[in-house]
């Protein structure tokens, strides 16, 4: 059990005050900002990433994943308590969630998604501990022409699947793949589209773009729209024992473990995060719902809270996995992740494991940990958390403009990189006006240079010839996948329309 | 799959509201009762986004082609931008012909009608003040454009409290000033502040 010898290790490693500290800093915040509406996760996590500069990665990293956690724990303390989701993941838990809170059920609700997430992060974590050889084993057998295939399969993957207009994401996605090709071109070292300037020799740090998409774009969207939009901010209240009956827990556990089934093999697939399994678990559940006796679906239905949760953490938990040992991300949050990792000089991938296990053990254990004190802070004091709504919108927002140019000052000092972010966060706000989103930007982001060196790699090697993209059956494998995705989104979208038309 | 999730009872979620386009007719007419006779740009606005789709595949193209890559192997520095330039100029057409047969106007949800989805005012000072601070840093020092940018934000946001807001703005720069720069040794820049006189 050699895995399990090097996990202890990392607990070992982890479990120095200073580490828990940030792990218990890194949970507060996560919960913090995704209790506050409309800041997820992904935001928080940009708006830390500037912080890299001070701290050494073992914190860093182990403060990050609490926050990852922390967030989407608060998001859905939020869509429950208030209906508004923080991320798009936590969408499908309003559903049920929101109408158990309505009926005065806001406690069983908040501890049945506490539980939940809980269940579905712990699974997952533990399947990245034991298949992180395997996944790193299989990474080995890569080349240019499957690296290829596979950021194909997560362009398109997160344009389609996650936008429901395909072409809005892909237009997305050609701002994010385009951005990347700024600078000086890693194959041959000649500047491109630099028009000039010495600032973007090195490119558009990827840092600038995360903080302006996801946390400047998002306070223009909301300052556009503050004044216009009378929001409910009524926070259900709910009395009483704040956990679950052995009746109710018995009802959630099935839903819980399905949740956790669907979730987990969605963290290795890159389709933009954990949006599409919270759905499908919702899905599943209200089908099993409708054969029972007494369909609860409709009234706060427990398990169609349950499964959602643990779906969700399930995916995430498995996302850090994928990002770890394949280096490769699944979502906006763990893109970011992934260039808080090229900020210290490291490549997640498989040589991570074996250059830095000091640096990935201990972070897997504080996933654990992280899970452990979350469920902590939040099982009893959600309501406590919910009291961070009192903050007062306007000084929110400039506090969060504020943190955006600290950020960006403390990575690069310079008044152009200031510019750029202003510049690029306009942008960010227009895609957000026009419902455009803003996944598939940060994916071709962090994709594109992987994207076009491995092409660039594949062809070379064969003088030209295009046959060599497919021409091992791990590519054909990934093309056939990304077939029946588009295939299945598409359908989606068909019925959608049909339906609409009725 | 997704596509016939049920909407929560009481009311949509607040982050949603701007993509109801598919609203039933009725609804949006009784929230903005002057939806016809907007004329073109009613709903139309959407194609900024493919124009600037087109600005910027344009900008791949022709930078793609001043690259002096004469004697690059076949898939030189070229290669990439030009399969994406062409692909966004392909798109770009497309979102414009769907925005041209069917505008998207938004649903306004507060139930009044105001001439434009977006409040420029409290946007122009967000961006005004962010501006400013990008300008002004290196001359004003942290502190100062730190709660400059604050204190633009906190009034495009709507607060009215002008007072409290610059009181709140500077002891919050000046808490990160005394944390990141001379706790964690970050290079803020202290500017007139610190005797640049």
């Amino acid at each position: 059990m050699e895995q399990l010898d090097l996990l202890m290790q990392g607990f070992a490693g982890a479990l120095t005050p200073i580490n828990l500290l940030w792990v218990v800093v890194g949970c507060l915040l996560g919960t913090a900002v995704g209790v506050l509406p409309g800041l997820g996760s992904s935001m928080a996590v940009a708006l830390l990433l500037p912080m890299t500069f001070a701290l050494d990665p073992t914190a860093a990293f182990i403060l990050f994943a609490g926050v990852y956690f922390g967030g989407l724990f608060g998001d859905s303390t939020m869509a429950i308590l208030l209906n508004t989701p923080g991320q798009a993941s936590a969408i499908a838990s309003t559903f049920e969630g929101h109408r158990m809170a309505s009926s005065g059920r806001a406690p069983q609700a908040l501890a049945t998604a506490a539980i939940g997430a809980f269940i579905g992060g712990m699974i997952a974590s533990i399947l990245v501990v034991f298949l992180s050889p395997t996944l790193v084993a299989l990474s080995s057998a890569f080349g240019p022409a499957e690296f290829f295939a596979l950021a194909l399969f997560a362009f398109v993957a997160t344009s389609s699947v996650v936008s429901d207009n395909v072409l809005k994401g892909l237009a997305a996605l050609i701002f994010g793949i385009g951005i990347t090709v700024i600078g000086v071109d890693g194959v041959s070292g000649l500047p491109r589209f630099t028009l000039g300037l010495p600032q973007v020799f090195d490119g558009i740090s990827l840092v600038t773009v995360t903080v302006a998409v996801l946390a400047l774009g998002e306070v223009l969207y909301i300052a556009s729209r503050v004044r216009r939009v009378k929001e409910d901010l009524h926070v259900r209240k709910g009395e009483g024992r704040p956990f679950l009956s052995r009746r109710e827990f018995a009802d959630a556990a099935p839903a819980w473990a399905r949740g956790t089934a669907i979730g987990l093999p969605f963290g290795v697939i890159p389709a933009g995060g954990a949006e599409v399994p919270t759905f499908l678990a919702y899905e599943a559940e209200r089908r099993i719902d409708r054969r029972r006796k007494l369909p609860m679906f409709g009234k706060g239905a427990i398990r169609g809270l349950a499964a959602p949760e643990a779906a969700g953490n399930a995916t995430t938990g498995m996302a850090m996995g994928a990002l770890l040992a394949l280096g490769l991300p699944v979502s906006a949050t763990a893109a970011i992740m992934l260039a808080a990792f090229r900020q210290y000089g490291l490549q997640p991938g498989p040589l991570l494991f074996e250059n830095s296990a000091d640096l990935v053990w201990p972070l897997l254990a504080s996933f654990f940990l992280a899970m452990v004190v979350l469920l902590i802070i939040n099982l009893p004091f959600a309501q406590l958390w919910a009291k961070l709504l009192l903050i007062p919108k306007p000084q929110l927002y400039a506090g969060i403009a504020l943190f955006c140019g600290l950020g960006i000052w403390a990575t690069s000092g310079a008044v152009f990189d200031l510019l750029l972010l202003l510049g690029i966060a306009v942008v960010g706000f227009l895609m957000r006006r026009y419902d455009y989103p803003v996944a598939p930007l940060m994916i071709g982001m962090v994709l594109g240079p992987l994207a076009e060196t491995s092409l660039r790699d594949a062809l070379l090697s064969s003088v030209g010839d295009p046959r060599v993209l497919v021409a091992s059956p791990i590519a054909i494998v990934i093309y056939g996948l990304l077939a029946v995705v588009v295939a299945l989104s598409a359908r989606a979208a068909v019925r959608k329309r049909m339906r609409r038309d009725v | 799959m997704t596509d016939d999730r049920p909407v929560p009872a009481e009311h949509s979620a607040a982050g949603q509201s701007d993509g109801d386009a598919e609203q039933p007719e009725g609804e949006r007419g009784a929230a903005a009762p002057s939806a016809e006779g907007q004329g073109f740009w009613h709903g139309r606005s959407a194609l900024l986004m493919p124009a600037l789709l087109t600005a910027f595949s344009l900008f791949l193209l022709i930078g793609a082609a001043v690259i002096p890559a004469g004697d690059t192997d076949f898939p030189g520095p070229r290669f990439f931008p030009i399969i994406l330039g062409c692909a966004g100029l392909v798109l770009a057409a497309l979102l414009a012909l769907g925005v041209l047969r069917t505008p998207e106007p938004v649903a306004e949800t507060s139930g009044r009608s105001f001439r434009t989805h977006s409040d420029f005012v409290s946007l122009a000072w967000v961006v005004g003040g962010f501006l400013a601070f990008a300008l002004l840093l290196p001359w004003l020092g942290w502190i100062l454009a730190g709660a400059l940018v604050f204190w633009c934000t906190a009034h495009g946001f709507g607060s009215r409290r002008p007072l409290f807001d610059i009181l709140t703005a500077l002891f919050l720069s000046s808490v990160i000033y005394l944390v990141f720069g001379t706790g964690l040794g970050l290079n803020l820049p202290s500017g007139i502040l610190g005797g640049g006189f």
